[in-house]
């Protein structure tokens, strides 16, 4: 933390002439003209969150959960496509579930 | 009963409530426009108009503050991006280190008006230094607040504040001593 010097005459001219502005109608002027505050979850955001969750729905009610192979270490070592596949779909869609959302919370203008 | 900053953002956010925006507006314009008046080398007009687009900005940014910088910290960054947009359309803002018969002629310092010529001699200053001058020697920012505020490394921010006290001891040493003995 810098601390001023209080004995250099610099330092005390500095502070000394730092007028307060006085208001003037500008706070009015600025409280007149104050937009709407966007939405906590604007339209883009809602629209990524409908469309990643009806995608991801369709993509989940299309998997063969029942069929899905046993995910078993000689399949990951042999990089078994047939097992792995499947897998790397669902984990695929829940990701993309996931990120949606996120991206939609932490989303900025 | 005043309010913390605090309690006037969570109203704001929580309740849209202009009248709470209003409070903080009231509390930081004066820091703002002279902030904005100084980076503008005085003109007043533009200065206003910045603050008020910084002001609205921070309106509707204000749920991205996180509340790990001072609340006028924050606002002098959003300020100071206004004044470097500004300087990117205006060429006489973006002048940096002004030479010549500004420096030869301290015609203010001569007739011992302090306050008239620590105004011009801040107009010296490129933006950089004017910028790390006013912010830690005017309103007393650290260097650390004072970095994250014009978005550069700390060590940048002290040379610049060196520097730049530097230029204004050597353009106001006459006057200067008049008013140390004073």
């Amino acid at each position: 933390m810098n601390r001023p010097e209080q004995n250099d005459p610099l330092d005390a001219l500095l502070r000394e002439q730092n007028p307060y502005v006085e208001d003037n109608g500008f706070t009015r002027r600025v409280v007149s003209a104050l937009p709407s505050r966007p939405s906590r979850f604007p339209l883009c955001q809602i629209f990524l969150l409908v469309v990643t969750t009806i995608g991801s729905a369709l993509a989940i009610s299309q998997l063969p959960w029942e069929n899905l192979p046993l995910l078993n270490l000689s399949a990951l070592i042999t990089l078994n496509s047939q097992v792995l596949l499947p897998w790397a779909l669902a984990l695929s869609v829940v990701g993309s579930l996931i990120w949606a959302t996120v991206a939609a919370v932490q989303w900025e203008d | 009963m005043s309010f913390t900053d605090a309690d006037l953002i969570a109203r704001v956010l929580s309740r849209e409530d202009q009248n709470a925006f209003g409070e903080l507006v009231r509390r930081y314009q004066s820091p703002v426009r002279a902030f904005l008046a100084r980076m503008t080398r005085g003109d007043a007009h533009l200065a206003d108009d910045l603050a008020q687009e910084t002001f609205l900005k921070a309106w509707r940014k204000l749920n991205t503050f996180r509340g790990d910088a001072k609340f006028s910290t924050w606002l002098f960054g959003i300020a100071f991006n206004e004044f470097r947009g500004a300087a990117r359309q205006r060429k006489e803002l973006a002048l940096e280190d002004v030479e010549g018969p500004l420096l030869e002629e301290p015609a203010a310092a001569r007739d011992g008006h302090l306050r008239l010529d620590l105004t011009e001699a801040l107009k010296l200053l490129n933006s950089n230094e004017r910028a790390a001058v006013v912010l830690c020697c005017q309103n007393g920012l650290s260097h650390e607040d004072a970095a994250r505020v014009l978005d550069c490394p700390l060590g940048t921010v002290k040379t610049n504040v060196l520097r730049g006290r530097e230029k204004l001891r050597r353009r106001l040493s006459p006057a200067y001593e008049n008013y140390e003995s004073a």
